[in-house]
């Protein structure tokens, strides 16, 4: 069942075309990115499925309603993290939570989440003492305290060190494991490729591609290596690898090989080559990432 | 909204600018008030001028103006619960800091000074309430108009000086020019600091400036409102 579904949204500031029909849907159960540069689009989008902009045209269902006509239902059921929002200084972490509880119809009880976000020992912290760390672990437990069926979480790992990332991702996952649906805007492609099930990339307004991240980055990868014996045929030493199912395909240039190929083809190769007591050196495999995916989507690089 | 205005009142008391708001009218009333002869019916309606003015001009524009820089009331409104209650609380928890401050002086000034008391306590409240409700209509503009906290906090200081100034507030009114005295008492300050004087003469508030008062507040309230951003 689709949670959310956006149909042809454009949306315009002053001439400037931010949303030029962005068009996607957000399965149950899923984490689904929002990937993109800065200022493609992403955060506009989201916050019209909050119903926090209006879209100047297009339509949005979020759980089959309409966040602008059933906003009051809409946002009991969901949970927001937003991109640069702060909570007063002085107010404890219990506090916050206990105030946004109160908040919901069927909140959840927050010193589970207060558990659960590894926030209980800072409970009664106030928020401007908090490390970048634990205000986002903070920002999230508030976006899920109102016990939510899907939970946007808008760049929510910017400005945090490698260590809070992962424990993060981890939290996301298990964000997941219970049965909520995770939108997640990131432009971080490690992210994206680590959490999300499907990811819509965007590019200047649109979205360029709607895959899940291995799809995305497409089956060829590239292994490069040189020969260490000069053979008297020419090709006898590489012949048989176009043969191999992974395989795409095989050039050669003198002693240097370039092979093609998509899925676990690098295993393939070299047991070909050590099968044939092949010798070579200078073995290199270039993987694609979600960064080449997205320079030939759009034709530019990414930052 | 119960526990909205809860957390509001514990934010509000650990906000140093609260107390100073109760504390510096105080301390202006008991400095002076042990010069002031009994019967003395301006240095009571300055403090409490002041004190108002504190709280419309510094504090309740502040305190929204960061709340919005904050993106506390963007937050908000991805919640089931409307901004507009948060603007709510505060107007109300405002309004009873001023009222704190209020009862504050005059039990101050009742007691230990034995300053005079105004007798027509309808007319008082009636001052009272207009006065404030024109302070804080400055201040949601300003809230209104400022980027952010500290600009807001800015604008507080860079209006009170020039309006406490016209209302009389710094030095006694027949040491100003008699033409900028005229002029300070239509200014919102200076008609809130005249009618008071005039309830603690034991007369009746003149209602060309209780009108004043109320046109300010109304004017002014209504172009906040028109201004205002969310975010």
């Amino acid at each position: 069942m689709a949670v959310i579904e956006v149909t042809d949204l454009r949306k315009s500031y002053a001439g400037l075309t931010v949303l030029d029909g962005v068009s996607f849907s957000v399965e149950e159960g899923e984490i689904f990115g929002i990937l993109g540069p800065n200022g493609t689009g992403k955060t506009t989008t989201v916050e019209c499925v909050e119903g926090l902009r209006r879209p100047d045209s297009g339509s949005i269902r979020v759980l089959g309603l309409d966040p602008v006509k059933d906003a009051r239902k809409v946002r009991e059921r969901i949970g927001v993290q937003l991109q640069q929002t702060q909570l007063p200084e002085n107010i404890k972490v219990w506090e916050a939570l206990d105030l946004y509880a109160s908040f919901y119809a069927d909140p959840r009880d927050w010193r589970e989440l207060l558990e659960e976000w590894g926030l209980a020992d800072k409970r009664d912290a106030r928020f401007g003492k908090l490390s970048g760390g634990q205000q986002q672990r903070l920002f999230i437990a508030l976006a899920l305290v109102g016990n939510p069926r899907v939970a946007f979480l808008d760049e929510l790992t910017t400005g945090l060190d490698p260590q809070a990332r992962r424990t993060t991702w981890e939290l996301v996952k298990k964000v997941r494991a219970s049965g909520v649906t995770v939108v997640l805007v990131s432009h971080f492609m490690d992210e994206v490729e680590e959490l999300c099930d499907r990811v819509a990339v965007f590019d200047r307004g649109k979205v360029v591609a709607i895959d899940t991240p291995a799809g995305l980055v497409g089956g060829e990868h590239r292994m490069r290596f040189t020969l260490m014996t000069e053979d008297a045929s020419g090709q006898g030493d590489t012949a048989g690898l176009e043969d191999l199912p992974e395989v795409i395909g095989v050039s050669r240039e003198g002693r240097r090989v370039v092979v093609t190929g998509r899925g676990d083809f690098a295993t393939a190769v070299t047991a070909h080559l050590a099968r044939n007591h092949i010798l070579v050196s200078d073995l290199r495999i270039d993987k694609r990432t979600l960064d080449d995916a997205f320079a030939a989507l759009t034709g530019r690089s990414f930052e | 909204m119960m526990k909205l205005a809860v957390v509001e009142t514990r934010l509000l008391t650990r906000e140093p600018g609260a107390l100073f708001s109760l504390l510096i009218p105080l301390f202006i009333l008991v400095v002076f008030g042990s010069s002031i002869e009994p019967g003395d019916t301006v240095l009571l309606p300055m403090a409490l001028a002041i004190a108002v003015g504190m709280v419309g001009l510094y504090l309740l524009p502040t305190t929204l103006a960061t709340y919005r820089e904050r993106g506390i009331l963007r937050r908000l409104s991805a919640t089931p619960v409307r901004p507009g209650n948060l603007l709510v609380v505060q107007l109300l928890l405002q309004l009873i800091l001023a009222v704190t401050a209020c009862g504050l002086l005059l039990a101050v000034a009742g007691t230990v000074l034995g300053a005079r008391l105004p007798t027509g306590v309808a007319s008082a409240a009636l001052v009272f309430l207009l006065g404030t409700a024109s302070m804080f209509a400055i201040g949601l503009l300003i809230a209104a108009l400022a980027p952010n906290g500290r600009a807001a906090n800015g604008i507080g200081v860079l209006l009170y000086f020039p309006m406490a100034y016209l209302a009389g507030l710094m030095q006694p009114k027949d040491q100003m020019p008699a033409m900028v005295a005229r002029i300070g008492e239509y200014t919102p300050l200076g008609a809130f600091g005249q009618s008071l004087r005039e309830v603690w003469a034991g007369g009746a508030p003149s209602p060309l400036l209780l009108g004043v008062l109320a046109a300010y507040a109304l004017v002014v309230s209504l172009t906040a409102a028109k201004l205002f951003r969310w975010e």
